[in-house]
């Protein structure tokens, strides 16, 4: 009851019924729209071309990192080698305290295995490889300690590594413990600072992309400027005054997805023979991960989505407080 | 109740000028008037405040009973859908032909395309233009341009239609031309408000004459004819 007074007022305070287009006509409205726009963006080529490449840069960059960020894990990951320690004991370290280390190793999850080398093995491994093994044979007793090596299981980081070096560096008759720092630390390292750095480039060339496409869109609204008056003289709501240019932002954002795809893919032609040598002398192959439909979906999604902001934000500051004459 | 009616409206602009003076006058659904006076006499204002283009100061004025002061903006767009507007710059968009100028009020209510063809050529052919619908308003003369912008303004069917100084680049001849072609839209129940100061054309037409002078109305011809109100050419008296 209350119910249809309030839509009885509510209607109330227009003078006429409201014309009521429905949904087929809004469906035509924005395929009308869409063609116009697309027409007005193709018949003004050059200055279409110039947004297109400006967006197309401040996407590809960003979105290169985040290639080579994909591809640098997935290789840290395929890599064989497993990080690890080596825990040196003292030459009079008790057999129980040497255990107690190596057991302790053992037991934690987030290593991979164990590894022990007695004082015996080390000499007889040492003789057979070094031809310094004459010398050993001089000596009154074998110089080389006991030690035990503990490979990370995979998902454990550097962290785990640190945690561990710190548990058994003050274990009785431990002399030394060195923490093996690979290159494949150290790229997990660099992966992290490109992450990071295609995040802020994200953001800032995410920017100026929307900076660009609302410059764009403002010029087009100054172009339309009558038109938009007279749009509005007739009766256009806000919403269809502003379509032509949620399209304009759509057009380039698109567009300028494009054109990263294709930065991007000239990029990784460029760079793909020197790739492919320096990790051929790494025993790895270049495999190429990434750039493949979703990416793209991914890239066109944020381009189109960086244009309707563009686009919203000129609107916004041009046709919120439109004079119709 | 009247389809317009103005109670008491007065507008007075930021920098002080007052440009109508408590203004009350009503207007009846199929009506012709002619509001005429001198240039700043408030004729423009008046039109633009029904048109919901600016806002009065004072008074309110009620469209079929509603105060259009009070339509929410979100709804003015479907108000202005049923109001036909002509100017004396006929605001036509140059890079369109005359049949999209005139398609315009159409597509922005959703009609279709065989539809609009429909009611485009049926407003062109009204005023006279039905073979210049593919030439684009520059190749068109000013009083063709003005009868393109009256074809825009009725193709719509507006409930009410306004017209503010639509003679005035035109000659004699053709003034009194485009001002038959309001009288026609008025027989076919449209309510029209001409705003027009060449007195000597509206005096020959059969209509009511409103006349505005520094924002008041001194002379309502219904009401002089009456016999109810005013001395005709005082200036001085207000309603």
């Amino acid at each position: 009851m209350s119910k249809s007074r309030g839509s009885k007022s509510k209607l109330s305070r227009d003078p006429w019924p409201r014309n009521r287009s429905g949904l087929a006509a809004g469906g035509r409205d924005h395929l009308r729209v869409a063609r116009e726009t697309l027409h007005f963006v193709s018949a003004r080529m050059g200055t279409s071309l110039l947004v297109w490449l400006l967006v197309g840069i401040a996407l590809a960059l960003p979105a290169g990192l985040f290639l080579l960020q994909v591809n640098l894990g997935a290789m840290t990951d395929a890599w064989d080698g497993r990080p690890g320690l080596s825990v040196y004991f003292q030459l009079d370290a008790s057999d129980p305290a040497i255990q107690e280390v190596v057991e302790t190793l053992r037991g934690d999850a987030s290593v991979h295995g164990v590894t022990f080398i007695s004082q015996a093995q080390a000499l007889a491994e040492f003789q057979s490889y070094a031809s310094l093994s004459d010398a050993l044979e001089l000596l009154d007793e074998n110089p080389l300690p006991a030690s035990a090596r503990a490979v990370l299981a995979g998902g454990s980081g550097l962290a785990d590594l640190q945690r561990l070096a710190d548990m058994v560096t003050s274990a009785p008759g431990v002399a030394e413990v060195s923490v093996e720092k690979t290159w494949l630390e150290r790229v997990t390292e660099i992966t992290r600072v490109i992450s990071r750095l295609g995040i802020m480039l994200g953001l800032l060339f995410g920017i100026g992309a929307v900076l660009v496409t609302a410059t764009s869109v403002r010029l087009a609204i100054e172009a339309r400027l009558e038109e938009l008056r007279v749009l509005k003289l007739v009766g256009a709501t806000d919403g269809q005054i502003r379509r032509p240019f949620l399209y304009f932002g759509v057009f380039y954002g698109l567009g300028g997805g494009l054109v990263a795809a294709m930065l991007i893919s000239l990029s990784l032609l460029v760079v793909e023979t020197p790739l492919t040598n320096l990790l051929g002398s790494y025993s790895q192959n270049l495999e190429l991960a990434g750039f493949d439909p979703s990416f793209l979906g991914v890239l066109f999604a944020i381009g189109g989505v960086l244009g309707v902001l563009g686009a919203l934000l000129a609107a916004r500051a041009r046709l919120g407080n439109l004079e119709i004459l | 109740m009247s389809q317009i009616e103005f109670h008491q409206v007065s507008k007075r602009f930021e920098n002080g000028h007052e440009a109508l003076r408590d203004i009350t006058a009503a207007f009846e659904e199929g009506s012709m008037t002619f509001l005429t006076g001198h240039s700043g006499a408030g004729k423009s204002t008046f039109l633009k405040l029904l048109l919901c283009l600016d806002r009065p100061t004072r008074g309110q004025i009620l469209v079929n009973g509603v105060n259009v002061a009070q339509i929410p903006p979100v709804r003015l767009a479907y108000y202005r859908q049923n109001l036909g507007a002509v100017f004396q710059d006929h605001h036509l968009l140059t890079h369109r032909t005359v049949f999209e100028n005139v398609a315009l009020p159409l597509r922005v209510v959703g009609l279709k395309e065989k539809d609009i063809g429909k009611r485009v050529r049926a407003a062109l052919s009204r005023v006279g233009l039905l073979s210049k619908e593919g030439l684009f308003p520059r190749y068109l003369s000013t009083g063709e341009q003005q009868r393109v912008g009256i074809a825009r303004a009725v193709v719509t069917r507006p409930k009410i239609l306004l017209a503010d100084e639509p003679t005035g680049n035109l000659d004699p001849a053709l003034s009194r031309d485009i001002m038959q072609l309001f009288e026609q839209f008025h027989q076919f129940g449209t309510t029209v408000i001409v705003a027009s100061h060449d007195r000597e054309l509206i005096e020959t037409m059969d209509a009511r004459i409103i006349e505005l002078s520094h924002g008041a109305v001194v002379r309502d011809e219904t009401e002089y004819a009456s016999g109810e109100v005013l001395s005709d050419e005082s200036h001085h008296v207000e309603v």
